[in-house]
């Protein structure tokens, strides 16, 4: 393949979401911006050991599907009163009924039926079955209440002694 | 998502973020991040398609192993469609009649109400 002059359009490009979605919400009526998180540095720590000989936990957004909270979906409407408020973790041997209706996912180009889009637990155990990682005994489930305060003081903390009591060495975290 | 894996990462375990929203996480900057760009739902790979799903997650954990240092990005090669017409119409007002916009502030206005009164029972308001 040879590169040519002839160009992808201009908004074939990763999607500006903050400017959408800032935009979006004024439009709304809504006039206190949401601050995304920034930083202008970020940490970084290599792996200790080889992967097929490291402990790896899958972290989530998705939430366990509540019945008593209204339609979850698949594609529910926005729905926020199925958000989850404190760090919950499940066995990661066994398969778990996730949901994203508390998530603004593209509700227009997804049809949230196939778990497996935003909650790879199940591959993750296939993965681990071949020997290409260990895999930690409990998934978790970290809150979006849009409280960054909170993830900072409260979730993220907990997430870490829970990987801690499980040994764990490396983490994939998948949001919506 | 993004404050957790920072958070981990400091406190020695080492993270990748599997996400489609670039600008968000880069905004943030974490140390590993496989990017799809995909709708947002699907982090993990293309519904039904198990080859992307396998292909997305051996890819993170190659991230994983291989980023030499912080805000490591690496961007899927899968496309979600042909033309990626996809990518104008989240959110876009450009391509929402006014109507729909009105009718949108109004649902709007009830979720916010619903997350304050469950932030408020949570005792995080």
């Amino acid at each position: 393949m040879t590169d040519t002059a002839n160009f992808a359009p201009e908004y074939d490009a990763p999607i500006d979401y903050m400017r959408r979605t800032r935009d979006y919400y004024l439009a709304l009526g809504y006039d206190n911006p949401y601050r995304w998180a920034h930083y202008v540095d970020a940490p970084f720590t290599p792996l200790r050991k080889p992967l097929n000989d490291s402990t790896l936990v899958l972290i989530t957004t998705a939430a366990p599907y509540q019945p008593d909270k209204g339609d979850q979906g698949p594609g529910a409407a926005y729905n926020a009163g199925a958000k989850f408020y404190s760090v919950y973790s499940g066995d990661s041997a066994v398969d778990h009924d996730t949901r994203i209706s508390h998530i603004g996912y593209d509700r227009k180009h997804t049809t949230a039926k196939d778990a497996n889009t935003w909650f790879p637990l199940p591959l993750m155990r296939e993965f681990a079955g071949a020997g290409r990682f260990k895999l930690a005994k409990r998934f978790h489930g970290a809150p979006t209440n849009r409280s960054q305060r909170v993830t900072l003081e409260t979730d993220a903390p907990e997430i870490l002694a829970r990987c801690r009591q499980d040994q764990v060495d490396a983490a994939l975290l998948v949001p919506t | 998502m993004s404050l957790v894996a920072r958070y981990l990462e400091r406190n020695g375990i080492p993270t990748v973020i599997m996400g489609a929203a670039k600008d968000i996480v880069e905004w943030a900057g974490v140390p590993r991040f496989l990017f799809s760009d995909f709708p947002l739902g699907n982090s993990a790979g293309k519904p039904h398609e198990k080859d992307t799903q396998q292909f997305t997650l051996e890819l993170a954990l190659k991230v994983l192993e291989s980023a030499i240092g912080p805000r490591t990005t690496v961007q899927s090669p899968l496309r979600w469609n042909e033309d990626g017409d996809w990518k104008q119409d989240y959110n876009n007002l450009a391509r929402m009649p006014a109507e729909e916009v009105a009718k949108r502030r109004a649902e709007f206005d009830k979720v916010k109400q619903v997350a304050l009164d469950q932030r408020k029972k949570a005792g995080v308001a």
